[in-house]
């Protein structure tokens, strides 16, 4: 029996086609859209046989496919995940360097609350170890600020946070079992 | 009749079958599910499936190529490479030795209790 394809099962075959894409990034670009591109059209067929349902069972779990997808592609080896290493970089600076620019801008409004036209130099320590003095160097109410940047231990925090996330000892043990 | 393979067990021949199933006809994705679905084999499912082609064609055993379908989008056809015979011939022929001394073994009658040791 052939079974129509409602917008309802459109929506449930691209829902799951993103599900398992969202799993996938480790994929070199081109591998990850031709997955992407196979499932999508198997699913349709699939769908046009038992129905979008079936198809969608038949498909089983996209975490699960995604992972046969990935060893299929890098072998059964445990792999580093540079996507999770990434994204923990970028949008923990982004998020951290922006509530800590906000920090330090309240602290320069606290000064300017204080004393409206105030000069002189002020400095806010920060986050101890974390991160270097802020200085605000005020002239009559009218204030410029330097500082608050990573120190060199925050970076090493950093680093061995992100190497821990995308687990990217894995880069080693690969390499070894390669030319060891 | 409700299948019940053993999934390890197929999970160990499944790309032979399937080096077997295009070697006889070039095919896509889902059309090879069916036909392991038509030759016994229902709990095979896509899932299974699709990653097992796609380990084939990392290791060079099948290539592909995308045809143009009227259902949807191109469909992506896989076909051994000449590798992919190879390891069919030399799988098969391991596959059939093993289930030759398997089956010799499992096919002897089983005695009500097990000789005792010395």
């Amino acid at each position: 029996m052939t079974h129509s394809i409602s917008w309802i099962d459109r929506a449930r075959i691209e829902r799951a086609v993103w599900a398992l894409d969202q799993r996938l990034y480790d994929l070199p670009r081109k591998s990850r859209i031709a997955k992407r591109r196979e499932v999508r059209e198997n699913l349709i067929t699939a769908t046009t046989d038992i129905g979008a349902r079936g198809a969608l069972r038949n498909l089983g779990n996209s975490r699960q496919l995604a992972a046969e997808y990935l060893s299929a592609e890098f072998g059964d080896e445990a792999r580093p995940s540079w996507m999770a290493a990434a994204l923990f970089l970028l949008t923990g600076q982004l998020i951290l360097t922006s509530i800590l620019t906000e920090a330090a801008l309240a602290f320069g409004d606290g000064i300017t609350a204080a004393n409206p036209s105030a000069t002189g130099t002020f400095t806010w320590r920060g986050i101890r170890y974390l991160q270097d003095t802020v200085t605000y160097t005020f002239v009559n109410g009218e204030s410029t600020y330097v500082g608050g940047a990573w120190t060199p231990f925050a970076w090493v925090i950093w680093i061995v946070a992100t190497i821990f996330v995308g687990r990217l000892w894995r880069v080693y043990s690969i390499w070894r079992r390669r030319h060891m | 009749m409700p299948s019940t393979h053993d999934p390890q067990l197929l999970k160990g021949v499944l790309s032979l079958l399937l080096l077997q199933l295009l070697a006889e006809q070039e095919s896509y994705g889902y059309e090879v599910v069916q036909r392991l679905h038509q030759i016994g084999l229902l709990d095979v499912l896509e899932g299974t499936v699709y990653p097992a082609l796609a380990r084939l064609e990392r290791e060079g055993r099948v290539s592909a190529r995308l045809v143009s379908s009227k259902a949807g989008p191109a469909r992506k056809y896989y076909r051994p490479t000449p590798a992919g015979y190879a390891a069919l011939s030399s799988g098969t022929a391991s596959w059939l030795s093993l289930a030759d001394v398997v089956g010799s073994v499992l096919n002897r009658p089983t005695p009500a209790e097990p000789i005792e040791g010395a």
